[in-house]
């Protein structure tokens, strides 16, 4: 997500209507006020239109938006006379090239800082943090053409942006805030990306940093452009929303020649459309004029082809369209969505509760019954919970998480009893006696399956009152079992017992062991069973259905 | 008044309505309590004048061991005296087995004996009788028994007694209350608790059942249940339930395909990375098919989308993480059943890899729910996210243009709460064609991923959602079951 500041000066000037109105719709294209300040507000919009994150590109829209100017925006690309070559041993490295030439910019602050933050959102959203787009914004005017994107020797050195003395390209990785920040997209290439001037000075070290020498000032009255990146698409389209953009804010855009090839083109691209397919997406009967007239307010060329189709134009900038829905759904945006005629559908169907939550419920309704509270406690846990805090061995069968974010959350459970344990000790303040239960996931494996446990503290809570409980589940779920001795260290010896179900341990019961009522700061005795809702008769069954 | 008197000053004044007055021992065994009991309950009636209460002091003898040991054998002096008639020789009176110093002392300080020339002899008319009788039946007060005291034969004792009598205003209210009279007309033994035997043999009909002051506050119990966000989840699944879907379920752990790829998300997108989610050290197989993601994922497949470019690596498809969303769900419910009309919902678990705090926790409960059918547009999945709004009893619904990777058009629902303003609730929009073309589905599928716990905050007034799943039990013993205001959206 991307938040935008948009001056509201420089917004009203731009896009022709006062900030009430302007901010007052906004949102119904398609983003969230952050914040309202007394000049600017901040504005989310989402990263698949990164056209929307300059003010200029905001008010292109909004003038369609608002009915102002609609239709598809035209720039017109004149040639430079300016070349750029490429070297080919960046084919491995950073492959990709884009450039333009932008003339008789004017920049004040506000233009300044727009376009510096369009700069920075690209970077994350269409860029990825510059692994995929690096852009570079130079003053033309302090280099000679034509210029070179070159693979150079790590040992080469310029003065980079913010600093008063030259670094080697290694130096700039290991010195450099912006070196050390993204060094690891180049740091294992033999030769770094690097463009140069006719005179072999330094423009920028992508995707890392400019050279101080081309720095972009208020006086600055023409400047060179360069993308460079590992997706083409990309590249072009950061090029395209950067020279739109500053097209809108007034400047002349002229193309660069790169190995031959002029660019950017800034041409629309065309999709041909069915009315019907859109209509049935929407359900909303709309004519072919009206979804050209629609379109047209989001700044879309948009004629009727016969009755059945449009033909419409796409700007160059328009990054998020993949797919004919992606039109449909700026129909639906500019006929608003509280227009629509919201209805559910007529669908028959038969509703179905899934059979293992069928089966979670009786297991809560026997457990309220004999008067336990329900807890819901997370499934992430860790292995000092889990297994060492119950005197248990860790187990080669629980799953980690790789990167855990604390040191609460390494894991997920393969018992719920611990947790249980876990709630009794963060409510050990309140009154006795405390009855807890709680049914849900387990992860052995990567196997999710469900488990049920129950804890009973009081002063005489003891193994007969566990056993009792175990015996009511049974029953109740039609489960015959049998009980054998048990060797759980999270028991008490001679007071714990394994729940036996067709020859298989399915459940534990007992006496918690005191050094576990220790390790959880307990002070009272607990009675606890845990059982295995797989050993249920026709669990399995459930799994598959529906 | 006779609601503030308390049971047992009721018991009193019924006991001693026929008495006008009586002591505390009396009335304790009337009462069946002790004398302490008693004196309690007529303090407290005392304090509204219904009765007083009368504190007596009084003193009486008791024998000490030696005393209790004369009252058999007659006292030392007795003891000596009547060992002889008239005169003895003083040399065979000391031989005689009842003789003893104490007691010939006795008869010679009180000149009831003399001594002369060896010879005992009984001064004429002197006698112990007197001495014997203050031992026997002491009187208080008396000289001979001040003297037994002081001698060790005698302890002087003081108990105190209280006697309770009736005051008028006493007399009156148990004439004029119902309660008073009925528990005198029945006694005020009344019977504590009806038994199997009194209910067989008939005894009931006689034993007088005791009455209770039924405006006492009683006694808290809590009983067993559901977590209050059980409850609420349990609430949205009926509705869903009653709309005729199919609940569905799975595992927490899924292939990056089907929790991504599946749904169209760029291998590069940012939410698939380390940051956002917990990966596992864990590969799964992909299923029979996977080339037609693969294809959609770099060329658009066969529809008119142009994909993502780029080229799609099965390694990274194959890798396990918690599920982020339900809908990993979602889309394996669809590829198991291609045809229409499929509705399916499911209310589970997901995880995201965020720092807690009172609004985030890593794991949290979505609503995914489904909708497979011919003709279905954009405007019935709006109509299916307000129907169930409203039925949670959220008047107002509105909604804004949003976006997610694997649905065009794409929406956020948001519900105006008092207070709060709009409040966003998750996101919602048609499946992408690139989404479903791979699966073979045949008509358009609308898909929500709905925040429960924003419900729950919002409905269980909760600031923070960590206390979902590390609950305070009085919390939980203290929020009722059932919610005033909370028709599960029957509106007729």
């Amino acid at each position: 997500m991307a938040i935008i500041s948009l001056p509201y000066r420089y917004l009203e000037k731009l896009t022709g209507a006062d900030k009430e109105t302007i901010l007052e719709r906004l949102p119904m294209i398609g983003s969230e006020i952050e914040r309202l300040e007394p000049d600017h507000a901040d504005v989310e919009f989402f990263p698949n239109r990164p056209d929307l994150f300059s003010v200029e590109g905001v008010a292109r829209a909004m003038r369609g938006f608002l009915g102002i100017e609609c239709g598809l925006p035209t720039y017109t690309v004149k040639p430079s006379g300016i070349t750029f070559s490429t070297d080919p041993q960046l084919a491995a490295i950073r492959p990709y090239l884009g450039s333009a030439v932008i003339r008789n910019v004017s920049l004040d602050e506000e233009s300044i800082l727009s376009i510096m933050g369009l700069q920075e959102a690209l970077h994350w959203v269409v860029g990825r943090g510059r692994s995929k787009v690096a852009i570079g914004i130079h003053d033309l005017d302090s280099v000679t053409p034509p210029f070179s994107y070159i693979a150079s020797p790590r040992t080469r050195s310029f003065v980079p942006l913010d600093f008063d003395r030259a670094l080697s390209l290694d130096g700039i990785l290991a010195e450099h805030p912006k070196g050390r920040d993204y060094a690891k997209i180049v740091k294992d290439f033999p030769l770094f990306p690097l463009i140069v001037d006719a005179d072999d000075a330094v423009l920028s070290f992508p995707p890392i940093i400019n050279g101080e020498r081309t720095r972009v000032t208020q006086k600055t009255r023409n400047i060179l452009l360069d993308t460079t990146g590992t997706d083409r698409r990309a590249v072009d389209i950061a090029v395209n929303i950067i020279c739109t953009a500053m097209a809108e804010g007034g400047a002349t855009i002229e193309s660069v020649a790169i190995n031959g090839t002029g660019v950017p083109a800034l041409a629309y691209s065309e999709r041909t459309v069915r009315i019907r397919e859109c209509s049935d997406l929407l359900g909303v009967e709309l004519s072919a004029p009206e979804i050209a007239h629609l379109l047209r307010r989001m700044r879309f060329g948009a004629e009727p082809e016969g009755n059945d189709h449009v033909r419409v134009q796409v700007p160059c900038y328009r990054a998020d369209i993949m797919h004919d829905w992606d039109i449909f759904e700026d129909v639906a945006i500019a006929y608003g969505y509280g227009n629509f005629n919201a209805g559910i559908s007529k669908t028959f169907s038969i509703g179905s509760a899934h059979p293992i939550r069928i089966l979670e419920g009786q297991v809560r309704s026997i457990l309220a019954g004999l008067g336990f509270l329900e807890m819901m406690p997370f499934t992430l846990t860790n292995e000092r919970v889990m297994y060492d805090a119950m005197q248990r061995p860790r187990s080669s069968n629980a799953l980690a998480v790789m990167h855990p974010i604390s040191e609460e959350h390494t894991m997920v459970r393969t018992d719920i009893l611990p947790l249980m344990l876990e709630m009794l000790q963060a409510n050990k303040h309140r009154e006795l006696p405390q009855r807890l239960f709680a049914t849900g996931d387990v992860v052995r494996g990567v196997q999710t399956s469900e488990k049920v446990s129950g804890v009973s503290c009081h002063g005489t809570a003891d193994f007969s009152e566990a056993y009792a409980c175990v015996d009511a589940l049974a029953r109740e779920l039609s489960m015959p079992y049998t009980v054998k001795e048990s060797d759980d260290p999270a028991f008490i010896d001679g007071r714990r017992a394994d729940v036996m179900v067709n020859g298989k341990a399915a459940g534990v019961f007992g006496e918690i062991h005191p050094a576990v009522l220790t390790a959880f700061e307990l002070e009272h005795p607990v009675a606890a069973f845990e059982l295995d809702l797989t050993a249920v008769p026709g669990y399995h069954g459930l799994q598959d259905s529906p | 008044m006779m609601a503030e008197l308390t049971y047992n000053e009721k018991r009193l004044l019924a006991a001693l309505a026929g008495k006008k007055q009586a002591d505390a021992a009396t009335l304790a065994a009337a009462l069946n309590t002790t004398q302490d009991a008693v004196v309690q309950w007529a303090h407290l009636a005392s304090d509204r004048g219904l009765v007083r209460l009368e504190r007596t002091t009084n003193h009486a003898y008791d024998y000490t061991e030696e005393g209790r040991l004369y009252l058999k054998n007659g006292l030392p002096e007795t003891q000596v005296f009547n060992s002889f008639s008239e005169s003895v020789k003083f040399s065979t009176l000391q031989q005689h087995p009842s003789f003893n110093k104490i007691g010939f002392g006795q008869l010679r300080k009180k000149q009831k004996v003399d001594l002369k020339d060896g010879i005992v002899f009984k001064v004429s008319g002197a006698s112990t009788q007197e001495d014997e009788q203050a031992l026997k039946k002491p009187v208080v007060g008396g000289l001979r028994e001040k003297e037994l005291v002081w001698r060790g034969i005698l302890l002087e004792t003081e108990s105190i007694t209280y006697c309770v009598s009736i005051t008028p205003q006493g007399a009156a209210l148990v004439t004029q209350s119902h309660t008073i009279t009925k528990e005198l007309q029945y006694g005020i033994r009344g019977v504590g608790t009806l038994t199997r035997d009194q209910i067989i043999s008939g005894a009931w009909k006689d034993c007088n059942l005791r009455q209770y002051d039924v405006t006492k506050l009683p006694k808290i119990v809590y009983p067993g249940k559901l977590h209050p966000y059980q409850r609420l989840i349990d609430e949205m699944r009926q509705i869903f339930l009653e709309m005729g879907f199919t609940e569905i379920h799975g595992g927490i752990v899924q292939s990056s395909f089907w929790n991504f790829d599946a749904l169209f998300q760029a291998q590069d997108h940012p939410a698939r990375e380390m940051q956002d989610t917990f990966y596992l050290n864990e590969h799964m197989p992909l299923p029979d098919g996977w080339e037609r993601v693969r294809d959609m994922h770099e060329r658009g497949g066969d529809t008119s989308s142009t994909g993502w470019g780029g080229t799609w690596d099965i390694k990274k498809a194959e890798q396990c993480v918690l599920r982020t969303h339900t809908t990993a769900l979602s889309i394996q419910h669809l590829a198991a059943y291609t045809k229409a009309p499929v509705k399916a919902f499911c209310i589970d678990r997901v995880y995201r890899r965020e720092t807690i705090d009172p609004t985030h926790t890593p794991e949290f409960e979505q609503l995914e729910g489904i909708v497979m059918d011919e003709g279905v547009g954009f405007r019935h999945l709006l109509g299916f996210l307000k129907e169930f709004y409203s039925r949670m009893g959220f008047e107002g619904v509105r909604f804004r243009p949003g976006y997610f990777p694997y649905t065009e058009p794409s929406v956020e629902p948001e519900v105006h709460v008092d207070g709060l303003g709009w409040v966003e609730m998750g996101g919602a929009g048609i499946f992408r064609e690139e989404v479903t073309a791979p699966f073979g589905i045949e008509y358009p599928v609308l898909a929500w991923g709905l925040g429960v716990s924003r419900v729950a905050m919002l409905k269980l007034g909760l600031k923070d959602l960590r206390l979902l799943y590390r609950s305070d039990i009085d919390w939980i013993r203290q929020s009722p079951v059932h919610r005033a205001g909370n028709s599960g959206g029957r509106t007729a």
